[in-house]
Order: structure tokens, then C-alpha cells, then sequence
């Protein structure tokens, strides 16, 4: 007998309101239906009535936890409408930030996603390394989320001490290769919940449009940071991660492997922490008319921002396209013909931020 | 069976929950409290403008003061107002903020009257200069510490006027 099973808005495995309709034949998931909106904020139309300073206060505040890629893309469009080029050292911390941001989202992921599977004592070790990353923000920050470092032509606060966060960086590295790769890869639980499970095929995802981890984890390979080198990633040599499997399995691979590889690259933009100014205008920004269009690779895939000017004090339109509006609605294809227990899991792999989703 | 030897090893070292001693540091660039100095406030609205919360307001008590209000509730602590205040008079220090309530509910709220004085020339009543800005944009000149806006404006180009023809200068300053 078929029945429908309604999974959320108040969700089991994720923290943040979102729906899916499941029709089931027995365990087996027939079809499933996704539903957003549940916290959707305006903050588009918000940001048509806000100044270009305070702007960036609110568009960090479309996504708790990548919060600097926000801010950061928002930027990086008002800079190119005003044809402003930010200094070396401004493009070096903001690639710093971006990446220790992405580190700490991919660890928060595997925590949840340790824990969607039962692993609590992984969840554990992977949340003790997250606090690591969480500190070294905090050092250069001074906040452990929505961290106020980017402004229009540059970055508001130095790196006086690049060295000082090396040791934390090997220690991250170290509990990375030893404990949570080995356990995410060998272990026979871990396996058994994801190798196999939530399959999304090369052509799936071409056709469902995923990007960012979900889009590598099914072997195709597109990165913003590689296709279209922003801030210092040409200079730092990126290098991409992917995984033609398409399943849970390969997306906490690719996630992981990006952990190491965003390791390397803080760690080589620090020692290469070029001198000069930290901005390339002063005083309060001027936008003249125009309009821009940028992507950045965020944590979860690529952000894209339409910015248009109409030269007043307030942008005329800014558009946000977030990576998880693009992978969220995959998951119908992924669920299909899975078992019912394993749907946590599989809504958990795309690593849905519904907060930006709905902004 | 790395989680099998990771738990094992776990069981030999002490505890990783923090005490309040082994927490880090507070950093330098910490955005906590809030604090604001009148002596220093001109006025000049900069901050209201770059807040995107709101948490800045002012009022006025025409011809006696200005006041500058605070609401923790609505602050975000992104720390742009102490950025962009051309004088420095606000600061977002190491203390951690005191109970923030919701957005529309009560909270700390800080209120600093900025009185104003009478010009010494006009008599107009203006938001006073703190010294410091004073020196470093118009010298100390005695005088004109204790003008108005446009009566230094007047000065300014009195000034002006008198490095070209000084006899001109002298009648304006009668005319006045
Ligand atoms: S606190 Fe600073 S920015 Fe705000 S009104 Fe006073 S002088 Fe201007
Ligand atoms: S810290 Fe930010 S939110 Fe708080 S009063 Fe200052 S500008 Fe407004």
C-alpha cells in the first residue's frame, strides 16, 4: 500500500525548516517532493533600502554559516561597478577567511552528517577540530560567525601575526588524516550508511543544474576558484577535488579532500602575506552607475550575485542566487528508490543551508 | 579502527571541555560592549548612517541639546559605527555586552546628551567641536574656538579675503 509521509518543516535532522513530501511503497521512497520558504526574510528587497555600508551588514546575514562568502561576493560586485581593484594583502585575507569559513562549514557538515548516521562519538572528534578553526577566526575576527571583515575596496582588519595560526592548522590536518578520513572512509558503520546511498549520476546532475561538492561528487568538475580564479587563487595554484561515484560516500570524500586542499591553501597565503595597504579607497564607498554580476565558490557551490546600481546611496537591485537553491531540489532524484531510513542522510549529503535559501 | 583506537586514547587524556581558564584569549579586535564618550560626539549623524540595525538614534531639544541613544537589542556589534566615527568617540571594548532582550523588548540603552553652546560671535547654539578636532582643523586660533559653523565659515574667508585686499576684510568685519 502506498502512502505519503510528510518529513519537516520542523526537521529531524537538520536544524532549520524545510519539507519533504515522501511517497512510500512499503521502505521504499516512490517519489519525493521538496518545499522551501518557510523562513524566507526579503532580505532582497531589504538590501534596495539600505545604504552601501550597511548593506553589507545585512547580506552577511543571509547565511549564519557562510556568512563572509556573502559579504565578500556583495563586495567584490560594488568594487567592479566601481571599478575599484583591492590590494594585494585585502585579497590574501579575504582568501584566507573564505577558506577557513569553508573549512569550518565542511566540518560542521560532518559532524551533522556523523550524527544523521548515529556516529556520535565521530560527531564529537570532528566538532573538537571545528573549534580549532572556530578559534582562528575568532583571533583575526574577533567573532565566531558574521565576522565584519569585508568592506568595499578592501578588508577591515589586518593579520598582524600571520604565523601565529600555523600550529592550528597542523593540528586540523593531523585529526583530519587520522581520525575522521580514515573513520568517514574505513569504517565498517560509516559504510554501510553511505557507500551506495543517494546516487546521483553524472547526467542526474547535469540535469537537476547541482553545483559545488554534489556537482564534484558525481565527477563533474566545476569550481569558481578554478574556472574563473578570483581574489589570490591563481597565485596559490587551487587545485580541484572530485568523485565520479555520485553517492553519500563520494560527497563526504570530496568535502574531505577540500578540507585538506583548503588547509594547504590558507597555510601558503599566509606565509606569502603580501605588505601594503588592507584598502584601496577610503572613507565611505561612492557606487557610481552600473552593474555586475560575480561568482564565488562558497562553501556549498557557487554563489552568484547580480548587483545593479543606479548611483544613489542605496544598490537598485541585488540579486542572490545561493548554491543550496540549486542542490536542494536534487534530492527529489536522489531519494528516489532509497530506503525510508536513509533519507536523513541523503537530505543531510547536500549539505542544505536553508537559511541562505530562503534569504 | 582508527574511532576504536581514538576512543581508547581518549580515555587516557584529561577532559576537552574548557574551563573558564583554558578558554582563549579574548582577541584585540573583539566587538563587545559598547561605549560611548559625549564629550568627543559632534553629532555628525555617521554613525546612524553606516548602522544597519538602527540601534543609533537621535533626538533633539532645539536650541539646548542633541542626544544620541543607544539600543542593545537592535545592535549587531559589527563594530562600524567605532570604525567610521570621525572622532573616536565610540568603542566596542573587550567586556562582553550586558543582557541583550529582543529586538522590541528592553535591553541596555545608552543615552549621551551632547549640550550646545552659544556661539561667541552670533550667539547661535551649535554642537561643540571637541578640542582635539579643533586644533587639527583650524589651529588654535582663540577667537574662533567658540564659533558656529558659519561664523567659522565667515572667518575662513574673512581670512581669505584680508590676504588680498586688507581694507575689505575690515569693513565686512564692521558690517557684522
Ligand atoms: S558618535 Fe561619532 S559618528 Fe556618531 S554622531 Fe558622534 S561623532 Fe558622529
Ligand atoms: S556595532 Fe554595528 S549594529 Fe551596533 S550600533 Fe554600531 S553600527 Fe550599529
Amino acid at each position: 500500500m502506498p502512502y505519503s509521509f510528510p518529513l519537516g518543516p520542523y526537521h529531524p535532522a537538520l536544524e532549520e525548516p524545510f519539507k519533504v513530501k515522501v511517497q512510500c511503497r512499503g521502505e521504499v521512497i516512490d517519489s519525493a517532493t521538496v518545499e522551501v520558504g518557510f523562513s524566507f526574510r526579503g532580505i532582497e528587497l531589504l538590501a534596495q533600502k539600505r545604504n552601501w555600508v550597511e548593506v553589507i551588514t545585512l547580506i552577511e546575514r543571509v547565511c549564519g554559516i557562510c556568512s563572509n562568502t556573502h559579504a565578500m561576493t556583495f563586495c567584490m560586485a560594488a568594487e567592479t561597478i566601481a571599478g575599484i581593484e583591492i590590494p594585494k594583502r585585502a585579497a590574501h585575507i579575504r582568501t584566507i577567511i573564505a577558506e577557513l569559513e569553508r573549512l569550518h562549514s565542511h566540518l560542521l557538515w560532518a559532524g551533522v552528517g556523523a550524527e544523521d548516521i548515529g556516529f556520535h562519538s565521530l560527531f564529537m572528534e570532528v566538532f573538537s577540530l571545528r573549534e580549532l578553526v572556530m578559534d582562528t577566526l575568532e583571533a583575526i575576527s574577533g567573532n565566531r560567525v558574521n565576522y565584519g571583515m569585508n568592506c568595499i575596496g578592501g578588508v577591515h582588519r589586518d593579520i598582524p601575526d600571520p604565523m601565529r595560526y600555523l600550529p592550528a592548522l597542523d593540528a586540523l590536518s593531523k585529526g583530519l588524516a587520522e581520525i575522521v578520513i580514515p573513520t568517514f572512509t574505513e569504517n565498517p558503520t560509516a559504510l554501510a550508511r553511505t557507500r551506495g546511498v543517494g546516487r546521483l549520476s553524472r547526467e542526474q546532475a547535469v540535469e537537476w543544474a547541482v553545483v559545488g561538492p554534489v556537482a564534484r561528487a558525481s565527477g563533474l568538475d566545476i569550481d569558481v576558484r578554478k574556472d574563473q580564479p578570483y581574489l589570490s587563487y591563481a597565485a596559490l595554484g587551487f587545485e580541484s577535488v572530485t568523485r565520479p561515484e555520485g553517492d553519500v560516500l563520494a560527497r563526504v570524500v570530496v568535502r574531505a579532500l577540500e578540507m585538506v586542499e583548503s588547509i594547504r591553501l590558507i597555510r601558503e597565503a599566509l606565509l606569502s602575506l603580501p605588505a601594503g595597504p588592507l584598502r584601496a579607497t577610503e572613507g565611505l564607498p561612492e557606487i557610481p552607475v552600473g552593474e555586475a554580476t560575480i561568482r564565488t565558490e562558497a562553501p556549498r557551490g557557487e554563489a552568484f550575485y547580480y548587483v545593479a546600481s543606479e548611483g544613489g546611496a542605496t544598490p537598485a537591485r541585488v540579486k542572490i542566487r545561493t548554491p543550496s537553491f540549486v542542490n536542494i531540489p536534487a534530492i527529489e532524484a536522489m531519494v528516489t528508490g532509497q530506503p525510508l531510513a536513509d533519507l536523513s542522510i541523503i537530505q543531510a549529503s547536500v549539505d542544505p543551508c536553508i537559511s541562505c535559501t530562503d534569504r | 579502527m582508527a574511532m576504536l583506537k581514538t576512543i581508547l586514547g581518549n580515555l587516557l587524556r584529561p577532559s576537552r571541555t574548557r574551563a573558564p581558564a583554558d578558554m582563549p584569549d579574548v582577541p584585540t579586535v573583539y566587538r563587545g560592549a559598547l561605549a560611548h564618550d559625549a564629550a568627543r560626539c559632534t553629532a555628525c549623524g555617521t554613525c546612524a548612517f553606516v548602522c544597519a540595525p538602527k540601534a543609533i538614534s537621535f533626538t533633539q531639544d532645539p536650541g539646548v541639546s542633541v542626544s544620541w541613544h543607544f539600543f542593545i537589542g537592535q545592535c549587531s556589534f559589527c563594530g562600524l559605527c567605532a570604525q567610521n566615527c570621525p572622532t573616536q568617540a565610540i568603542s566596542l571594548d573587550a567586556e562582553v555586552p550586558t543582557g541583550m532582550n529582543s529586538a522590541a523588548g528592553d535591553g541596555l540603552r545608552l543615552e549621551s546628551i551632547v549640550r550646545l553652546q552659544p556661539c561667541t560671535r552670533c550667539g547661535a547654539a551649535h554642537v561643540p567641536l571637541p578640542d582635539a578636532a579643533i586644533a587639527a582643523l583650524w589651529g588654535v586660533e582663540e577667537a574662533e574656538r567658540g564659533y558656529c559653523p558659519d561664523c567659522r565659515r565667515w572667518a575662513a574667508s574673512a581670512r581669505l579675503r584680508s590676504a588680498f585686499i586688507p581694507a575689505a576684510a575690515e569693513e565686512v568685519h564692521h558690517e557684522r
